[in-house]
């Protein structure tokens, strides 16, 4: 039933059965009665992947489509890797275990920048030619979605579409169209015009980019009539008509997040200046409370899972997340199925809260202040303040919490050393807090983690225009942060700025970066995101290689007027906005939430009109 | 409160699926089937299980069984069965569910059937001209040193469409657990087999007697 090969590779690897398949909820159809197959590639681990909740979405509605089939496929582990490559055995995907060959499209989904050379990996363990031109109707479409689409031009001439914003609405159009052309035996190039046409696809070889004698853009030209000067990112208008997906492929060798999700809302309010999630998927629109109810019970029926997290970028954003919670406890308490809400806010954190949620288990509690001064926490326009944290911790202990967690970011725009004593004191301000509280835990001591990243200056945000901290600037500030913290209480973890670096180099990068991406997964470069495959010095060498300064990317001022390579993709917030931002940043102003004051960033377009009605109160 | 054992085979895709990973898989196939399983009191209650003589991850088996509770009196083992069947991955298939006859510590002998490619007849012959061979096993304690002999004097085999079919009865149970890995790790470093080629089957699951456990 398997491939002797895979069998072998199989049975001198680790966690063999990320690879084999055969979960249940996984779709298996009869090849030969369905007209286009589609490979979802998620270019990391089996654990990553299938933690994802995009291509659990997916995976489904392009399944219920009855000539469609899709499949998945992710990157093996270097072990598995290695494996086949000295088997020759292709990428395959997981249903049916045919190699990326046989599938109409090759899809990937990039939801990391680092995980660039994964995708190539992918294409080149499957025999696929690398670059989009060298590869006619004969081979697979190769498209990609997800976030980093917004400015993906590193490997821009990898892949023949890319689809700005959600899929939900702009994939099944792309299968037809494909479906279509098949019958029609039309060349790529036809395929591509067609598909050009549609809300949302971008097919980079239309696209010329022109240079300045110093690197900067100097113009970015369709080349073909039909590609327009601008490509408008996807959006569902109303989050209430697209279904939910009501069963998922469960995991058999753990996920990193293996439970049953429910995405309560999309897009954020709350404008946080670093993060380019909180801007590319505006504005903020949430569905009904009974909807996501009859869904989750729905979900964990199918699923059978133990647990559901209510996803979102900040779910306790929903205006009836209370309601919510209530008609999900009768049956989830019935159900033995607990509930868990991540991404929580301080400012709006209740004692209700924390008792619907806290019901079946209490683990700690995790809560992301970025920066640890008030001043730098208007700088990001992270609206929250110290009371916030003291009222939110007060209420965890009292509930039992005994550990807290932490995120903060470094080298954030106009960052001191004083911001980060102030990571430092937050901490042990909240130690001391712990030890003050009449109603907390007896017995049990306090943990306070302070989890620290390195900031990463994201196109489409405000601070797409600063420079990255360099790398002595940063490991300066760690120094300093250890050198801050002097309670056996608190306990500091960092990221390698190295990777940190990298991410924006290729976050801000242009097209240039293709052939480096190509030589240093050719020099054995692959899961780059992962600390233990990192090869820092091999990735520098070979900018050198080309002649390219890495700092042009990560470390250089943007001009507020300069055309950068993401500036012909459009994603609903306008430049003159993010300059706005910008500026009020630097004088550490801060914005309001988007369902408070509307502060005209231009994406109540995509709507045809207000996101928001302003004449209710819809914060909390 | 009843027990229920229900007996599965576990190949393919499924043989792949580590005992712990098949305690979750088979905790949430039982929730969706929505049969009524009896859960473990406490602050964080799961389905009771309990699964008999746990198979090494690669290998395949037709007689696969786990130990639920349940309070239906009478069970309705035909709805059991017709529940579970839906709910299962790959290379589960439920045969049968059904009130357990024996108690797990009875299991004494297993039955396996091993397939190597027609090129392993040199490593088989090369073994049964032997006189001795002495593996050691990882037992709680340390290592332990085995005679294989004792239990697999000759091996016989049948060459078949080009594959070799071997059956073999080992010790199996609490007491004294012989794995057929541990003789095929053997064939690999005394007679030159390759081990990534084998493929292994657990038959059945038998008693002192020699009458297969139930």
């Amino acid at each position: 039933m398997f491939d002797p090969k895979l069998k072998e590779a199989l049975a001198r690897v680790q966690k063999p059965g990320r690879y084999t398949g055969g979960e249940p909820g996984c779709v298996i159809k009869n090849k030969d009665e369905v007209d286009l197959r589609f490979a979802f590639c998620f270019p990391d681990t089996y654990e990553v992947g299938m933690s994802f909740l995009g291509m659990k979405i997916l995976y489904e509605l392009l399944n219920e489509h009855p000539r469609w089939w899709c499949e998945r496929a992710f990157m093996p582990w270097l072990d598995m890797k290695e494996e086949m490559e000295r088997l020759h055995l292709p990428t395959y995907a997981l249903e049916s275990k045919d190699p990326l060959t046989a599938f109409d499209i090759v899809g990937f989904t990039l939801q990391y920048e680092l995980s660039y050379t994964n995708i190539l990996a992918m294409l080149d363990m499957a025999g696929i030619p690398l670059y989009s031109k060298d590869r006619d109707e004969s081979w697979p479409l190769v498209v990609a979605g997800g976030p980093c689409v917004c400015n993906a031009e590193p490997i821009a001439d990898f892949i023949d579409m890319m689809m700005l914003g959600e899929g939900e609405l702009q994939l099944p159009e792309v299968c037809a169209t494909v479906e279509q052309a098949k019958k029609e035996g039309i060349s790529k190039k036809e395929l591509l015009r067609r598909l050009a046409k549609i809300e949302g696809c971008y097919v980079p070889s239309f696209y010329d980019v022109t240079y300045q004698e110093d690197g900067r853009i100097q113009a970015v030209t369709p080349n073909e009539p039909c590609a327009p000067a601008v490509v408008h990112k996807a959006i569902i208008k109303d989050m209430n008509s697209q279904k939910l997906p009501t069963n998922f492929v469960v995991p058999m060798v753990g996920a990193v997040h293996d439970r049953a999700q429910i995405e309560v809302l999309r897009g954020c309010v709350r404008g946080c200046r670093f993060c380019q999630a909180g801007f590319i998927y505006r504005p903020m629109r949430q569905r009904d409370a009974q909807l996501l109810n009859r869904a989750a019970q729905d979900l964990c029926a199918n699923t059978g899972y133990e647990e559901i997290s209510l996803t979102s970028l900040s779910t306790s954003d929903h205006g009836q997340l209370e309601e919510l919670l209530d008609d999900m406890a009768p049956w989830t308490e019935k159900e033995h199925v607990s509930i868990s809400l991540p991404s929580l806010r301080i400012d709006n954190f209740t004692e209700s809260l924390i008792e619907k949620t806290t019901k079946v288990r209490k683990s700690g509690l995790t809560f992301a202040p970025e920066a640890g001064t008030q001043r730098l926490r208007d700088v990001i326009n992270k609206n929250i303040t110290w009371e916030e944290i003291e009222k939110t911790c007060n209420l965890a202990f009292k509930a039992g919490y005994t550990s807290v967690k932490l995120y903060f970011m470094m080298g954030l725009p106009t960052e001191t050393l004083e911001d980060i004593e102030g990571i430092a004191k937050t901490a042990q301000q909240i130690v001391e807090l712990y030890y003050a509280n009449p109603d907390k835990p007896k017995v049990r001591s306090v943990q306070v983690t302070i989890s620290c990243a390195c900031f990463v200056p994201k196109p489409h945000t405000p601070f797409q225009f600063v420079p990255q901290d360099t790398e002595e600037m940063l490991r300066e500030k760690q120094q300093h942060l250890l050198h801050s913290v002097h309670s056996k209480k608190i306990h500091v973890n960092y990221h390698d700025s190295k990777t940190s670096f990298l991410e924006a180099v290729f976050a801000k990068g242009d097209r240039r970066l293709a052939p480096v991406i190509e030589a240093a997964y050719r020099k054995g470069c692959v899961f780059d995101g992962w600390d233990e495959c990192f090869q820092y010095d091999t990735w520098m060498e070979t900018f050198q290689q080309f002649g390219l300064d890495t700092a042009f990317y990560a470390n250089r001022m943007i001009g507020l007027d300069e055309v950068t390579p993401w500036s012909h993709l459009d994603y609903g917030i306008s430049h003159e906005f993010l300059v706005r931002e910008y500026k009020k940043a630097t004088q550490a102003q801060t914005t309001q939430p988007c369902n408070r004051v509307c502060s005209a960033c231009g994406a109540n377009k995509l709507l045809g009109g207000a996101c928001f009605d302003y004449s209710k109160d819809l914060v909390h | 409160m009843t027990t229920v054992r229900i007996w599965f085979t576990k190949t393919g895709e499924a043989s792949y699926i580590s005992l712990l990973d098949l305690q979750r898989v088979m905790q949430r196939s039982l929730k969706r089937s929505a049969l009524p399983v009896w859960y473990t009191m406490g602050f964080n209650p799961h389905i009771y299980m309990t699964f008999a003589s746990p198979l090494p991850l690669g290998q395949e088996s037709l007689v696969e069984s786990v130990d639920v509770k349940t309070a239906q009196d009478p069970v309705d083992l035909e709805t059991w069965q017709q529940a579970l069947s839906k709910v299962m991955p790959l290379g589960i298939q439920v045969t049968k569910v059904a009130r357990p006859a024996h108690k797990a510590e009875e299991i004494k002998f297993a039955r396996y059937r091993v397939v190597l490619p027609a090129g392993a007849k040199t490593s088989l012959e090369d073994y049964n001209q032997r006189e001795s061979a002495v593996v050691m096993k990882k037992t709680k304690r340390g290592q332990k040193a085995i005679e294989l002999k004792e239990y697999l004097p000759k091996v016989a085999y049948e060459e078949q469409d080009g594959q070799l079919k071997i059956e073999l009865l080992l010790p199996a149970g609490e007491g004294t657990n012989l794995n057929p890995s541990l003789w095929l790790t053997f064939l690999q470093d005394n007679c030159g087999l390759n081990i990534t080629e084998a493929s292994v089957l657990r038959t059945h699951l038998l008693l002192e007697n020699m009458q297969d456990f139930s």
